[in-house]
């Protein structure tokens, strides 16, 4: 079905990230709002991911907000980079979505929910680290995996899931040797993304051993958000219920903070 | 979402969370009629990777379960759920429980009719505080053919649910909800069991599962027991029903048995009339179970000569290259590995040495019927369950398990690629066998179309026949 050779012509495809939006990550870790926004300015589809962005109910902005100048203001350094790495993920997704019944608007909804009750989670939590804000951005990133993956095999996935509930992480480890989030992970190499997301994200799984605590406890918050998100609606409509297997035994000592936090502001 | 099918059991397996909101897309019009036309015993919804529900999520489920069980009488119900859940469903439903609860899906198989003979040799450990639900729960499990151990107390039962080595299994936090009336059935070595009871009627017709005994009877079971002590009286439409049975098992040599039946309140022309049909009275099912040579003679036992007079046919043959595709397909899919033919031929089943072999077979149905075999090198068969389970060394009993879901991915393939052309057919449960020798005694002296493939050098037989 799928072969490591599979994967290798993946990871080569994964294009390197473009340069405007190195200048604008550089600009924003060394702390220089004004100057991000310069350079992303010059970039038009970034400009206009950015003001559709923040101009969505979700985000909670009362005005029209054009200037990136501005948009990066009211993001804050944390948020806009973030942001950054949600367009990058973005750029990533397909044009046609086939295994799942996802759009461009819909992944950026699922994106955008993610980044808002992940802020909440770690203003909770105290957290201000950039990176850290930054790690959720990875997450939706196996879903495009999944579907570049799995499109052409839907028939065959579906026969096996007709016998037993199995997963398409699952299927593609036993295959492969390899999960989507081993294949996010690769994204963050060719991306240049900082180790400590990629190591958030891989614990997020819920199936490796993480020996650091601070990123076990950070990676359960994101594996219950995560399944939190693929609950709603629109995406079990478009098939990503159990596109990845949810480890409730993972998750369960920290559902009680989760659902008074997350949960009931929803 | 589509229910997951296994041993006749279609289960739903929601994640995440379920409420109101989030548990309509998840039972959608198509996936209420995919559920419908599952030909299951039982349908369930697994709460295993819930992290969250709530009475109206639960609901929706329900609902659709409900209606399924009124319209097509399967039991339906919930399973895997730990103590807190268990509490939490019976407080939302605690005046209108009408459905099953299985504390796990494991725990749900032994309520229903497998081919797999039930393990004698361990008990199965039973409680429940309701004293009504201890005997329902005792019963059904005892005409399936398990020995369960009741416990009469929370006390008793505390004290005994530590002994897990005892028990094959320990029931509890398990509640049986609205049954279907369809007659339990069990399996004893070679021979299928069906418990029937009280007078016996038209309604014999419904309540028998007809589509089980067309699966025993294509997958090679030839011995057939109605386990009569219970019933007090039958009627001519009875008389009928099983002289009826007994004319169409004939075709594939089988034997139907009354056992323990009293024809103190029954007319002895109707005795008469069946044993004219071709059904044996006994007075006790020692007298076929015990008696070895009589039960070899009735085809109870694996090396029983069948009497098999259907012949392979033209039509069957024109569809051999669907069935031999949805097989290599099926393999290479799951070996990753990709399948050379080496040599078909129309024989008897001819494997060469049995050591080292693991076989299944799967029977079809409806506008054409036969039974499909599959005989595996072990490592073949191994490399075919690690993507189902996901580990290489593992033991003979889990390997079988898996072939059997294999055999039916197959099966389901030929079923779909058959329907392409206008071909309906009902597939059987599969059936797997550690020892290939007792494949080949079912099958015995059937002619078929022999398929011979190799994977990586490993060789792999295909086997067509009716």
């Amino acid at each position: 079905m799928l072969k490591r050779e599979d994967i290798n012509d993946y990871i080569n495809s994964i294009p390197p990230s473009p340069l405007t939006l190195k200048n604008v990550l550089k600009c924003l870790r060394e702390g220089e709002l004004s100057k991000a926004a310069a350079v992303a300015a010059n970039d038009p589809a970034l400009k206009l991911y950015l003001q559709t962005l923040v101009n969505k109910p979700i985000y909670g902005f009362r005005n029209d907000i054009k200037d990136v100048g501005q948009i990066f203001g009211v993001l804050g350094l944390a948020q806009a980079e973030q942001v950054i790495y949600n367009y990058m993920i973005s750029l990533l997704s397909p044009k046609k979505w086939e295994l799942f019944a996802l759009t461009e608007k819909s992944f950026s909804d699922i994106q955008d929910a993610l980044s808002v009750h992940w802020k909440k989670i770690l203003e909770y939590k105290d957290i201000t680290d950039k990176t850290i804000y930054s790690s959720i951005s990875l997450l939706p990133a196996s879903i495009i995996v999944c579907e570049a993956l799995f499109k052409s095999k839907k028939a065959e996935v579906d026969l096996l899931r007709s016998v037993k509930a199995i997963d398409y992480s699952t299927v593609l480890l036993r295959l492969t040797k390899m999960s989507l989030f081993d294949l996010c992970n690769e994204i963050a190499k060719a991306w240049e993304m900082p180790e400590q997301i990629s190591r958030i994200v891989l614990a997020s799984s819920g199936k490796i051993d993480e020996a650091d605590e601070n990123i076990v406890e950070l990676s359960k918050c994101m594996h219950l958000l995560f399944f939190y998100q693929l609950s709603q609606p629109t995406c079990i409509e478009a098939g990503l219920n159990d596109f990845i297997e949810f480890n409730i035994d993972y998750v369960q000592d920290i559902y009680d903070e989760f659902s008074q936090l997350v949960m009931e502001d929803s | 979402m589509r229910a997951v099918v296994k041993n006749r059991i279609g289960t739903f397996h929601p994640q995440g969370f379920l409420d109101g909101t989030t548990a309509p897309p998840m039972m959608t019009i198509d996936d209420v009629n995919a559920a419908k036309a599952l030909n299951v015993d039982m349908l369930l919804v697994s709460l295993k990777k819930i992290v969250f529900f709530n009475k109206n999520g639960l609901d929706v489920f329900i609902r659709v379960l409900e209606e399924i069980h009124k319209k097509s009488d399967v039991v339906v119900g919930l399973c895997d759920y730990d103590d807190k859940k268990y509490t939490t469903i019976l407080k939302f439903y605690e005046a209108t429980l009408n459905f099953s609860l299985f504390r796990t899906q494991k725990i749900a198989t032994y309520f229903i009719s497998g081919t797999k003979e039930a393990n004698t040799a361990k008990s199965l450990l039973v409680w429940h505080e309701d004293a009504s639900q201890r005997s329902a729960l005792a019963i059904e499990l005892f005409d399936r053919g398990h020995t369960p151990i009741v416990c009469q107390s929370k006390k008793e039962f505390t004290e005994k649910k530590n002994q897990t080595e005892l028990y094959e299994v320990v029931i509890y936090n398990t509640h049986l909800g609205l049954l279907g009336s369809k007659i339990a059935t069990r399996v004893t070595g070679n021979a299928i069991i069906y418990s029937v009871s009280g007078f016996l009627d038209a309604e014999i017709s419904d309540s028998f599962d007809l589509s089980y005994h067309n699966n025993s009877l294509n997958v090679g079971f030839t011995l057939f027991v109605f386990d009569a002590y219970k019933v007090v009286s039958m009627n001519i439409h009875a008389v009928n029903f099983f002289s009826k049975l007994a004319s169409a098992g004939a075709e594939y040599g089988a034997n139907l048995c009354i056992v323990g039946m009293t024809f103190e309140k029954t007319p002895l022309t109707f005795k008469e009339e069946l044993e004219d049909a071709g059904l044996l009275f006994f007075d006790n099912m020692a007298d076929i179970l015990e008696d070895k040579e009589r039960l070899k003679e009735l085809g109870g036992s694996a090396s029983a000569t069948q009497a098999n007079k259907r012949v392979l046919n033209k039509v069957l043959v024109n569809e051999l290259p669907r069935f031999v595709n949805a097989t290599v397909n099926t393999m290479e899919m799951m070996t990753n590995a990709k399948a050379e033919k080496t040599d078909a031929k129309i024989n008897t089943l001819d494997i060469g040495p049995t050591e080292g072999k693991l076989a299944s077979s799967i029977g079809f149905y409806g506008n054409l019927d036969g039974l499909v075999i599959l005989i595996f090198p072990l490592t073949i068969a191994k490399k075919a369950c690690e993507l189902l389970l996901g580990e290489t060394a593992v033991n003979t009993e889990d390997i079988l398990d898996t072939l059997a879901e294999f055999v039916n991915i197959i099966a389901g393939r030929v079923k779909t690629l058959l329907g392409e052309q206008n071909i309906s057919v009902d597939i059987t449960l599969p059936r797997t066998y550690e020892k290939v020798q007792d494949l080949l005694d079912t099958v015995q002296g059937r002619k078929g179309v022999q398929i011979n493939l190799s994977f990586e050098g490993e060789n792999f037989t295909f086997f067509l026949t009716r």
